[in-house]
This record gives C-alpha cells, structure tokens and sequence, in this order.
C-alpha cells in the first residue's frame, strides 16, 4: 500500500468507528491541492499528501467552528510541533485532536532543512533521517558575509516586501487578534516597500514560537527566505537555553519565563 | 459540521492567482492560496488575502431598484425586468437601435460577457457595445494585431522567468500586477538584465540594472531611439527580419531621423544609458517586454505599442518560449471580456463585424433562418460606438439609453463632470452591480448582481489562461447570478437563444462560434491548464504565441513618429499630471473601500509629488493641496516622494472624494479611441 492509501485506510476507520467527526487533510479537486474535512469514508478517495501544507491553522479554524467533538487530522512533524505550540497559546485542545502521523522523507527533510522529519508517533511512513538546519545552502551563505554584508543581504530581501501579510497569515503560531503591523503606529501604512519594523516586529512575535516549518517562505510572492532567519534564531535559543519549541507542550518559552526560570506571578510562564 | 473549500480564481487583477474559498457554516473565510497553482504558487498578494472581505459588506444590494420621485426605491424583479424591457425596446423602435448602448464589465465572467454582447447584438441590433478594456489595453488590441495579428500576451507567466534581460515600462507591476513581478525578480536574481523605463521610480526600480526616466508622452521617441542605434550597430537579427517581416525599409528611414541626441532632447534619457538599453535588449538571447498603461493610456498609445513591436521583431525578441511582447491586462477578466465579443467591431473571437463572412455565421447561430421574435432581422454591420464615443453621444442626445454592467465609468472615465451630465442626459439608465456606485446612483433601474463568491464561469487571465469561478455560497438577499440577470433581461424582451440554462451551456456555445476557444470546455478545465488559442478538443493550447509564423503571416513594420501629447503644460497649468492605481485598491474602489484590511491601509487618495516641488510651492508631507485643470478642480493630500520627478504629479484613481478623473481630458488615440489618462496639464497649491 502507498503512504496515501494507508492514510485513507486510518482516516476511514475513524470516520467509521465514529471517533472523529471529520478528517483534516489534503484534497485533489479540479486538478488543485487544497485544506479539506473529510466527513465521509467515500470522500477519502481524494485524499492526498503532497504537497506539502501546513494544517494546523485550518485546525484551530474548524476547531474554533465547531466546538463539539473531534477531528482527525493528517499530520507531519511540523505540522504536530505548530499543534502543540499553538496548544500552549490555547489555540487549540489537544485532546479534540486525533493525529495521523506522517513521516517525510529524507529528501523532503532536506529540502526543508528539518531536523526531525516525522512526528511522535508514526502511522505512516518510516523514520529518516533529518538535515541539519545550520546546513542548509542560504544559511551558510549567510553565516559566510559579514555583519555588513548581512544587513545589507537583509536589506535587499526587505525591500521586495510588497506587504502581503502572507507570512504572517500562514503562520501557524502568530495568533493576534488585533495585529501591531497594521498599526500606523509601528508601520508606515499604504506604502511599499514597509519599513524594517514590519519584518523585525513580525519576527520577533513570533521569533520563540517558531518551529521551522516554513510556511511564511512558501507564502511570500517576493521569494524572501524567512525561514534562513527563523533558523538562526531557534538555533541560538537552542544552544543558550537548550529549548526548542513545538517539542514538550509542558516546556514554556524562555524568552516569556525569567532567565532563572521562576515563573511570573500571575502563573503566565509556569 | 458545514466546511467546505472551494477552488476559484481571484476577482482582481489579471493575474489569475488561484484561491481555495473556505466556506463555515455558510461564511466565507480568508482565502487559502494553491500550491499547485501555475500561475501563483501558493502565493497571493494583500488584495487576493482580503478578496473575501467585499462580499459580506453591508452595503451589497439585494433588491432591485426602481427610479421614482423620491429617488431610488426597491421593487420586485418583475417589475424592474419589465421596466428594462419595455424602455430599452421603447427606446430601439422609437429612435433606432443604435440610440442604445451597452457596457460589458472586465470584472464578470467570459459567460457573462458573451450574453451582453449577444443581447445587445440580436435582441437590440446595435454593435454599441464596449467596456473599459477602452480605457486600459485597446491600443495593445489594435496595435499587436495591426503588428503581428493577435493582441495579447505572447508570452504564458511562468515564461517571464526564463527571459535573460526584461525590459519594464509603464508597468508598476509590484502593485499592479504583483505575482507578475514575482517572476521579474526570480528572473533578475537569477541573473537576468532588467531595465525599467518609467517617468516614476516606482518598486521595480529599486532592483533595475538601468532605470530609464523618460518625460511623459515621449515613448515613441525613445522606442525610436534604440531602434536607430541598434540598425546603427547592426543588432538587428536579420534572419528573423528577412524569414518572418516585412516593411524594414520604411522604418529603417524612419528611425534615422531619432540620433541618441535629439531622441534625449525630446525624452530627457541620456545617450549613454539609451545606447545602454539598446545593447542589452538587442544582445540578450531572449528579451521579453512588459507594459501596461503607461504605454496605452496616451493619444499615442496605439503607435506606443506599434513601436514595441517594432523593436521586439528588429531584435528576433518574438515568437520564442521566454522572448516577446507582453502587455498585462489589469482585470480579472479584461482579457476575457474582449475575447468573448465585449467590442464595438468584433464578434467574440476577434471575428470583425464588418466582415460579410462573420456576420452569415453569427447570424445563422444567433438568429436562426431569419424567424426570430425581435424585430432583429439581421446583425448590424457598422461597428458601434467606443466608452468615451458613449458619453459624447449622450451629452449631445444622439445615444438616448445605457445598460451598464459592473463597471463604474462615474469614477473610472475621463473628465468626470463631463460623464455626469452624459449620463443624466439619458432618457433611460440600467446598472446592474454589486454595490450601489456612483453610476448606479444615477441610474433609472439598478439590478442586485453577484460577487465572484457567488456564481459560477470562466476567467481569462492576462497570459490568455481559461479558469474556472466557482459558487461558494448564495448571492445576498433577492441578488442574482449576473449570467441569469442577462438572460433573464433577454427573456423579458421575448428573445429566444438566452435559454442555456448553466454557465457551462454558454461556454459551450460561445466556444463554438469562437475558433481561438473552440477546444475549451468546462470539462477539460477540470483537469487541464489551457491558453488560448486551443482550437480543437485534443489541442494543448498555447503557452507562447507566434511561434511557427505570426498570426497574420508575415509580422509588419509599422513606421511611427513621435507626437506631443494632446495637453502640454503651460504657464498656467505647470505641472504634469499621471494617473494610475496603487497596491492596496483595485479600480474604482467599489470593492477594496469596502475591504477592511485594504481600507485600512490607504484610506484617502493623495497626490504624490516631488519634495523640490513641495518647497517651492510650501507644502508639506501630508498637507491639503488644490489641483486644477481645464475641467475641474480637487483637493487632496500631499505625499512627498522622489518617486516623482519635478514637475510631474502623480493622483491614484480609486477614490471618489478627490478623482483623479475630474481632471483629465477626453482628448483620444485616433484609432483606439483610448484617452490620454497619462499626460494631462495641472496647476498646484496648498490648500
């Protein structure tokens, strides 16, 4: 059996054993991919995996939609580490989901410069072997100018922002409801390109949260490699406080716990 | 649990980006790019992510809209439909058909278009019937088919990439048509030559190897300019100039008289960086052109783009994958709405309705052996009047009645005061729209259409891709599908042939008579991407035009001259004045205003000027400023920017409150009657 005839079998015991109400997954409809609930076992015949697309914002939307039941949804390693991240901001409830864990291949995970290609626990698929992020052809490119060259490197990239939200609107764990960058106060509003606040507000909102799958990279129409910069960051929170998010959903970031890791007050952080 | 998503296109630009509609409980969500999609990858500009917000505005209108003493009031679709009959045909048998005008609508489907022209055709017998591709691309109509035969893109989007030096000019095309220049900077990083020629800096010029600034209006004299130096240096390919042209010698006489220092003289580009363009253009292996309106919208649009052609088939930069002449269409189906027959002097298909030929076969499909309820014996054979021919004929009281449909000629057509008085002059005035425009303010009929949410058809993306709309949810209140509108009009008129019954009928039907369409169909649409021209049911379609031979044979020469514009500026009017769109709206406004995230980011129109301007004159970033021209006055916002060069302003046409088309004039390209929206003459002060 295929990957994706094995994922339309699991997904349609669930739907029959009426365990889940629905099933997340990807549709091939008039020849196009897109996010689709599968209610019925006959719809699964659609169901395919590539390629590649983050669900876990069309899971909080539909959880968000129906706030009985559960759902099943069809999930890679990324897209179960931005589940569990968007869990710790309460975007989502763990226990309405039921996973089908996909493994990626090798050859995805380089292409995606991923560290871990599949998710806890794997339905379908088989375990292989991750990239290393510090790898990937951009980011050691880079690591290779110098702070000059880096800001200038960013500097060029940021000027063919044609603001179309589009990375902050796939992202999986930039949750605000009411979002600063369409604040006239932080950004220069009707312009292009927008300022550098724009990018370093955006980054930095989501800068701890990130877990690399590069959905706001394959959203943006100018090519501009945020996921390069995504990477530096989680690899220096890696190395300082040994944490990566997405992982433990027990884990909270460091960067909203003190540095001694005595939680605030109020209980946010524990 | 109701979820579902459904694939359809973006009702923009005319880029054709796909879209998955999520649809909950019966709303609609924000859209969800397709990765698979050819044309946008996965990617939408702001406009595509907020192309749901219009839809569910409290002002759509769900009930028709009768005239009376007290204004406009609502009624039943019985009694508007009658209305519309009984008046529209009042009118044709009282005055003559051609006292009777129709605009087709850029923004509706293929289907949609097709039945317009049909109805006004058969049921009303007049080709007066245009729409406001007039007013964006007609000189690229008359001018690529006056050159090579066929007015569109040569080239497919995705092509765009594979060009090594891509010259822009007269394209904003990071805010106009933004996942276009996607392309451009994929090409440019991955080492294409791109050269930028625009009187404003605008995005793309940030990352130009060269960015030209030719004073308005003066495109012909440096489209004339590289061509003399590249016969001067023997750039030309003479192969493709010998195997597939004719009429070099006229134009090699003519570029003679445009030496690199005249040519500056009248342009303001230096020799050096003319020279410049020249040789990347002449050299590259495969050269692509893009334009849009800062080409067309002049008195010399038509010669503007004779002149690109020209230069394309000097350098052999035509009729190869990645290589050729590519105009960007500005609507969502502008493309569409010309090719299913929304002119004045073409059946769909470009079929002229002068030609006996054309008209025997429309005939026969339309009317039948001549037995026919309307008092259409036989198709009209003069080409009717062009949008701006319209409003000229209905101030003098020649045209007596209008039917419009969704296009907005109150905001988007030159010298505005002047289309009021038209429009009001009318005995009789149907809208049929979304929202009630500032057309649709004056009209004696408005009929409640449908957004693209709501209706199913086929678009036509600028690279002549065919796509598929689809229904997401129902049409607000009594509103109707805009396909059903037409035909439900038609039947009030006791016409038969309006009896499709489904958007796929239509097409059906339009394909048939319409060879450059004839191998489309919905089927094949569900599981195939098709350009046309795709003749027959087994045809692929056509990334790339004028491969094997142009569609007129041998592609003509056409010697140009460099005119003036039709309004210079003069002691008392000084300045310039540019018009065009932004980013962050789309025409004139009717849907973007009413999107919250893109009202969000302008809210106001302004007039960009240069900061050297501003001092002189005292104002200052942000100030109120007057603008006047021979035809009115506005006042607006000052934005202060080098973007602009001294002496040229530069108002975006979206906003009502301060139009931009108050000030322009009607003055019109002789033969594709587009007027001159780019170069008009203006005075400024503080307020």
């Amino acid at each position: 059996m295929t990957p994706t005839q094995q994922v339309r079998e699991i997904a349609g015991r669930l739907l029959l054993s009426g365990q889940v109400a629905g099933v997340i997954g990807l549709r091939l409809e008039h020849g196009h991919v897109g996010p689709h609930l599968f209610a019925s076992a006959e719809d699964l015949a659609a169901l395919v995996l590539e390629p590649r697309t983050m669900l876990a914002p069309v899971c909080r939307m539909i959880l968000s939609e129906f706030p009985e039941g559960r759902l099943g949804v069809v999930v890679r390693g990324c897209e179960e580490r931005a589940v569990i991240e968007m869990a710790k901001l309460e975007q989502v409830a763990l226990d309405r989901l039921v996973v089908i864990g996909l493994a990626c291949s090798s050859a995805m995970a380089r292409e995606c410069a991923c560290a871990r290609p599949y998710p806890e626990r794997i339905d379908v698929g088989e375990k292989a072997e991750g990239a290393l992020p510090m790898d990937d052809g951009r980011v050691r490119e880079l690591l290779a100018l110098d702070l000059e060259g880096r800001l200038r490197f960013w500097q060029e990239a940021f000027a063919r922002c044609i603001k179309c939200y589009g990375c902050r609107n796939v992202c999986p764990v930039c949750i605000c409801e009411e979002c600063v960058l369409q604040q006239a106060c932080w950004v220069e509003q009707g312009r292009i390109p927008p300022s550098l606040p724009f990018h370093l507000i955006r980054f930095y909102h989501v800068a701890d949260k990130c877990i690399g799958c590069g959905a706001c990279e394959a959203a943006c129409p100018m090519d501009i490699p945020l996921t390069a910069l995504h990477t530096l960051f989680r690899e220096r929170l890696r190395e300082l406080f040994a944490y990566e998010p997405g992982m433990d959903i027990e884990q909270r970031s460091p960067l909203t716990t003190t540095l001694q890791q005595v939680p605030f007050a109020d209980g946010r952080g524990e | 649990m109701d979820y579902r998503s459904v694939l359809t296109t973006c009702p923009y630009c005319g880029c054709g980006c796909g879209m998955h509609l999520p649809v909950v409980n019966g709303r609609l969500e924000r859209p969800i790019p397709v990765r698979t999609h050819p044309l946008s990858q996965g990617r939408l500009c702001i406009k595509g992510w907020a192309a749901h917000e219009h839809v569910t505005s409290p002002d759509r209108l769900t009930r028709p809209l009768v005239r009376s003493e007290h204004g406009l009031r609502a009624a039943s679709w019985e009694e508007a439909l009658s209305l519309v009959a009984s008046r529209l045909g009042g009118i044709r048998d009282e005055h003559g058909p051609n006292t009777l005008a129709f605009l087709c609508s850029a923004k509706c489907t293929n289907e949609e278009n097709y039945l317009l022209q049909k109805l006004a055709r058969v049921v009303f017998g007049t080709n007066n019937i245009d729409h406001c591709a007039r007013l964006c691309h007609s000189p690229t109509v008359a001018g690529l088919a006056t050159a090579f035969g066929s007015g569109a893109m040569t080239n497919s989007i995705p092509e765009i990439e594979e060009a090594d030096c891509i010259l822009v000019t007269g394209s904003n095309t990071s805010e106009n048509h933004p996942l276009i220049s996607t392309r451009v900077l994929r090409a440019k990083r991955r080492g294409s030559r791109l050269i930028v020629v625009d009187p404003r800096r605008i995005h793309l010029s940030r990352f130009a190897d060269i960015y030209a600034r030719p004073r308005p209006g003066t495109d012909v004299a440096w489209i004339n300019g590289l061509m003399h130096i590249i016969l001067a240096e023997g750039w030309e390919d003479r192969e493709f100039i010998a195997a597939r042209t004719e009429g070099l010698e006229a134009l090699r006489a003519k570029v003679a008289d445009y030496a690199p220092e005249r040519v500056e003289a009248i342009t303001g580009i230096e020799q050096q960086q003319l020279r410049e363009i020249a040789r990347l253009y002449a050299n590259a292996r495969r050269g692509s052109i893009i334009y849009a309106m800062g080409i067309t919208q002049h008195v010399t649009g038509t010669d503007n783009v004779l002149s690109l052609a020209n230069l394309a088939m000097l350098t052999g930069q035509v009729g190869r994958r990645g290589t050729g002449v590519n105009p960007l269409r500005g609507q969502n189906n502008v493309q569409g709405a010309c090719d299913t027959g929304g002119l004045p002097n073409v059946f769909p298909g470009y079929q002229p309705v002068a030609d006996p030929e054309a008209r025997a076969k429309f005939g026969k499909a339309w009317l039948g052996e001549g037995v026919h309820p309307s008092s259409v014996r036989e198709l009209p054979a003069e080409p009717g009047l062009t949008v701006v021919e319209m409003m000229s004929a209905a101030a003098e009281g020649s045209l007596k009645a209008m039917y419009v449909l969704a296009e907005n000629p109150m905001l988007s057509d030159p010298d505005i005061n002047h289309v009021r008085a038209a429009l009001r002059n009318l005995e009789f005035l149907v809208v049929q729209d979304i929202f009630l425009t500032e057309t649709a303010e004056l009209a004696d009929v408005v009929l409640p259409g449908s957004s693209f949410a709501e209706r199913d058809g086929t678009v036509t993306s600028t690279d002549r891709s065919v796509q598929r709309v689809r229904k997401a949810i129902g049409p607000p209140g009594d509103a109707q599908a805009d396909w059903e509108i037409i035909a439900r009009v038609a039947r009030a008129c006791g016409a038969d042939g309006f009896e499709h019954g489904s958007p796929k009928a239509v097409f059906a039907e339009m394909a048939n008579l319409t060879p450059i369409y004839a191998g489309i169909s919905y089927d094949r649409l569900e599981s195939e991407w098709l350009r046309w021209p795709c003749r027959s049911p087994h045809d692929p379609g056509t990334d790339f035009l004028h491969g094997e031979g142009f569609s007129r044979g041998l592609g003509a020469f056409t010697p140009v001259d460099y005119r003036e514009p039709a309004e210079v500026p003069d002691e008392q009017y000084p300045f310039v004045l540019t018009t065009g769109r932004v980013l962050f709206h789309y025409h004139t406004g009717s849907m973007t205003r009413r999107s919250p995230s893109l009202d969000r980011e302008l809210r106001e129109g302004f007039v960009e000027l240069n900061p050297m301007d501003a001092r002189r004159l005292g104002i200052a970033e942000g100030g109120r400023v007057r603008i006047a021209s021979r035809r009115g006055t506005i006042q607006i916002k000052a934005r202060l920017t080098p973007a602009a060069p001294e002496g040229v302003l530069f108002i975006p046409f979206h906003f009502a409150e301060s139009a931009a088309n108050v000030l322009t004039h009607r003055n019109l390209d002789p033969v594709a009657k587009i007027p001159e929206y780019k170069v008009c003459a203006v005075s400024v002060a503080a307020d």
